[in-house]
């Protein structure tokens, strides 16, 4: 009797087990293969990461399975070379050298460039003056080269005070977070910094005890004061922590914008302040002159005299096979090639979207005679009026660079005031402000001081320099025109009022008076709303693992009892 | 009696009993081999680093092989100090859990505890990883400030970089350190060590217990005088290797570390560093030679690791013989 309850119970835990298990692979399997595509997979670029795992997700329901581990470039050029995976996507080409070592190609050399997507490596900081996020920061290539290798280490830097005379920054260190592995991102990054800005670089790697000239650099030179993180999810992470305000790192701009954080906007070479949008990245772009091989060189793009470049432009590349080797057949030959086919037309609409900016007519047309040299490529011709890419154009010119607005007139060096972040000039009304910031000053210390702190504020529209000169004459007026909404700094400065108290009074005052600069944005709001999906999994994984125990446990104890 | 074991023996010695006796053996050198392989594939394959670094391989902090100017006294002692907070941290939880499991707790949440335990030890270390990474570090940033300050006047406990008093100053330099890495490692590190202690201290011998009793001990009184002195080699073997695991512990350490290449004595502040995050972070973009420079890195761990574990194995045969005589 006991024994056959036992039996029987038991044959109902297994079979429900079993349920579950069935309803787990069939209901969550992609669609059974539909054209008999062989799975495909690659490693590589984070920086294109993004990009490549959107296209890999709509490619599904051809029945195409594409495996992408973002890796980082590096470990998807070794990985390619070793012959571990069909396809490797990277940033940089082989055969450059790092710090002395030469990246050797594949020794057969059988394997061609396409390239994939467009995007810039933008700068994602993390900064709040007076409690509210700064979205309109602007920084030129010295700065963030003096940034990224500790020359400049406070954010109220002059150098960075000069780039954004409307903002008062605050007394807050600067923390760079770099990429602790091996990365395209980083070599794009520092490829630019050893092109512009060769001697502070070179400088820094003396310092990191490295070989110079240091040249571009896949692993970024570790010191002191510099935070390194694993891959680009890890950088931005890192940033977007509440406790690590003060914080910038450069990763590709999708990331940030996932992320729900502010860009820098990059003075580029003509003096204007740019940021990392589709367009800007297009135009810069129309300067990278593409080798034989497909490859970039970047060297005229950083130089670009065009207003509306953005200069931290580039290519990711995807590296592929062009022949049948041991790993590599004609049926994975399809699959990449259906997939490369996807990418290059359909795929490209929604660069813009995801954060990336799509290629131009010609590496589109390129990149096709490439995916034919995929052995078992399907060759097809696709209707190129028919991807929708937003660059093509009737006349084979650029569309997205053509149409690319010019940059606003606050965001050209030296104009009188700054961008907000609606692209309109940051009107410093900052007269009720600055003045209501010194009139709630003079109560604590005295009358003739405050007001003429607020007066001077208003009459610099919140530059710092002509703040700090009014403060020269009186004592109480510093605190007003340095505060320029930041608690702390107007409690240091304002010498008048003596106590924290008074200068965080003074710094509502001022910040009240720089609305127009500081506009919060929305950033805990989540993006994607995978949290369900999250608490789902976890719950069926604690009942797949802890289930089948816990129910033997209960029939071994009714068992007993019976 | 001696005609049984007389007609057994040859029975025994033979046939099935043979093909045993060289299964085990071969089980037994395999091992060995095993660990000879890996120990000189790592030589070997490193050499070439050795011979270009020298003696000051040992001495130097940086690491920077390309640029031939690399050494393992950074991350080795990174590694130290990662897995002595971890054993900090995991010491004392195991014990109270491998006693309270062991002799207080109730039949049924005994049996609870003892799965929720192997569960734990179950979880694959990315997921400590990213549970640290993201969100004890953050969250938990006050408990390094305030020891910080509270006992920022010992060395180790200090973080330079730190201005409490000022608001501005960065919170960042309380995370990414070996005190969150050993943090996270020494939860990793808790189960393993728990469970070696809870083996041994039930088969503490019924008797000496019980006459702990009859003397009028207290039950704290009895697991003093019984249980522990009889499980101090499971305690030791348990720990030591806890602590073999948390030298080698690799994914979560590399994903909360912000990698560093000086010694960092300040457990609580920003930067740190450990051989096998090391390798786990750079192997996959290193040179040739770079990845020679990593084989040596690894071998100075496995040396290291092997240390420890004779060292281990040595101490728990003499407490062993100690513990004969008490039995």
């Amino acid at each position: 009797m006991t024994r056959q309850v036992r039996v029987r119970s038991r044959v109902l835990a297994l079979l429900s087990a079993l349920t579950v298990l069935v309803t787990v692979t069939v209901g969550f399997a992609p669609a059974a293969a539909a054209q008999g595509y062989v799975a495909i997979s690659g490693a590589g670029s984070t920086w294109s990461f993004n990009a490549i795992d959107q296209w890999r997700k709509n490619v599904q329901q051809f029945g195409m399975r594409v495996n992408f581990s973002g890796t980082g470039s590096t470990d998807g050029r070794n990985q390619f070379k070793a012959g571990q995976i069909d396809f490797a996507v990277s940033e940089i080409p082989y055969g450059l050298t790092d710090g002395g070592v030469k990246d050797y190609p594949p020794a057969d050399g059988n394997f061609a460039y396409m390239p994939i997507v467009a995007g810039g490596t933008s700068l994602m900081y993390n900064l709040k003056i007076g409690g509210k996020r700064v979205t309109n920061l602007r920084l030129s290539g010295e700065v963030v080269t003096k940034i990224f290798t500790r020359r400049i280490t406070m954010w109220n830097d002059p150098a960075i005070h000069a780039d954004n005379p409307s903002l008062t920054l605050p007394a807050r260190q600067i923390i760079p977070v770099v990429r602790s592995d091996g990365s395209g991102s980083t070599a794009q990054f520092t490829a630019w910094m050893a092109a512009q800005h060769g001697a502070i670089w070179d400088d820094f790697c003396r310092e990191a005890k490295r070989a110079t000239p240091c040249g571009f650099t896949s692993n970024y030179p570790s010191l002191k004061g510099i935070i390194a993180q694993d891959k680009s999810i890890g950088v931005a992470n890192y940033v977007r922590q509440n406790q690590s305000e003060g914080a910038i790192t450069y990763v590709e701009y999708s990331y940030a914008k996932n992320a729900g954080f502010p860009v820098a906007k990059l003075l580029n070479a003509k003096g204007y302040y740019v940021g990392p949008t589709a367009q800007a990245v297009a135009v810069a772009l129309l300067r990278a002159r593409i080798n034989d091989d497909l490859t970039q060189d970047l060297t005229q793009v950083y130089t670009d005299q065009d207003a509306r470049t953005y200069p931290m432009s580039s290519y990711s590349y995807m590296i592929m096979p062009t022949a049948v080797n041991q790993k590599f057949n004609d049926q994975k030959g399809r699959t990449l090639s259906d997939f490369a086919y996807y990418f290059l037309c359909e795929g490209q609409q929604s660069a813009d979207r995801l954060g990336f900016s799509p290629l131009p007519i010609n590496l589109v047309q390129a990149g096709l005679r490439q995916v034919a040299r995929i052995p078992g490529s399907t060759r097809q011709t696709p209707d190129l009026s028919r991807c929708n890419n937003p660059t093509f154009s009737t006349d084979g010119t650029n569309t997205l660079a053509k149409t690319a607005p010019q940059p606003p007139e606050c965001d050209r060096k030296g104009a009188t005031a700054q961008c907000d972040d609606a692209g309109k000039p940051a009107t410093n009304t900052g007269g009720s402000g600055g003045s209501s910031g010194g009139g709630s000053k003079t109560g604590g210390s005295g009358g003739t001081g405050g007001s003429s702190g607020g007066g001077t504020s208003t009459g610099g529209t919140g530059a710092g320099g002509d703040g700090a000169a009014g403060g020269g004459g009186a004592a109480g007026g510093t605190g007003d025109g340095a505060a320029g909404g930041d608690g702390a700094a107007g409690g240091g400065d304002g010498a008048g009022g003596g106590d924290g108290a008074e200068g965080g009074d003074g710094g509502d005052g001022g910040s009240s008076g720089n609305t127009a600069t500081a506009q919060p944005v929305s950033v805990d709001l989540p993006q994607r709303d995978g949290t369900l999906l999250v608490i789902a999994a976890a719950v069926l994984m604690v009942a797949l693992v802890a289930g089948p125990p816990l129910v033997a446990r209960l029939m071994r104890r009714t068992g007993g009892r019976s | 009696m001696t005609t049984l074991e007389a007609r057994r023996r040859p029975t025994l010695s033979g046939g099935i009993d043979g093909v045993f006796r060289i299964a085990l053996r071969t089980a037994g050198f395999l091992v060995l081999g095993l660990m000879v392989t890996v120990g000189g594939f790592l030589l070997f394959r490193g050499l070439t680093a050795f011979a270009a670094a020298g003696p000051a391989f040992l001495t130097t902090q940086t690491w920077e092989p390309d640029s031939r100017n690399f050494g393992i006294a950074a991350v080795l002692v990174g590694t130290l100090l990662i897995a002595s907070v971890a054993l900090v941290v995991a010491f004392p939880i195991a014990l109270g859990m491998a006693l309270y499991i062991s002799e207080y707790a109730p039949r049924w949440f005994k049996r609870f505890l003892t799965s929720a335990i192997d569960l734990m030890a179950a979880v694959p270390s990315v997921v400590y990883g990213l549970f640290g990474a993201t969100m004890l570090q953050w969250n938990g940033l006050d408990v390094p400030r305030w020891l910080s300050i509270q006992f920022g006047w010992i060395p180790f406990l200090d973080v330079p970089e730190a201005d409490p008093d000022n608001p501005l100053s960065p919170l960042n330099v309380y995370t990414a350190s070996s005190f969150w890495a050993g943090l996270v490692v020494g939860f990793m590190i808790m189960p393993f060590i728990c469970s070696v202690m809870r083996e041994s201290f039930t088969q503490a011998p019924p008797g000496e217990r019980e006459g702990a009793y009859a003397l009028g001990s207290t039950r704290w009184g009895m697991i003093r005088s019984v249980v522990l002195p009889f499980g101090r080699s499971g305690m030791i073997g348990g720990t030591m290797l806890g602590l073999g695991r948390a030298l080698g512990e690799t994914i979560a350490v590399a994903m909360i570390i912000s990698p560093i290449f000086v010694i960092q004595p300040h457990i609580l502040g920003a930067g740190a560093n450990s051989v096998s995050a090391l390798i786990a972070q750079q192997w996959g973009a290193a040179s040739p030679f770079g990845l020679s420079a990593l084989m040596a890195a690894g071998l100075a761990l496995f040396t290291l690791t092997l240390i420890v574990n004779f060292a281990a194995s040595a101490v728990i045969a003499r407490s062993r013989s100690g513990q004969g005589s008490d039995a």
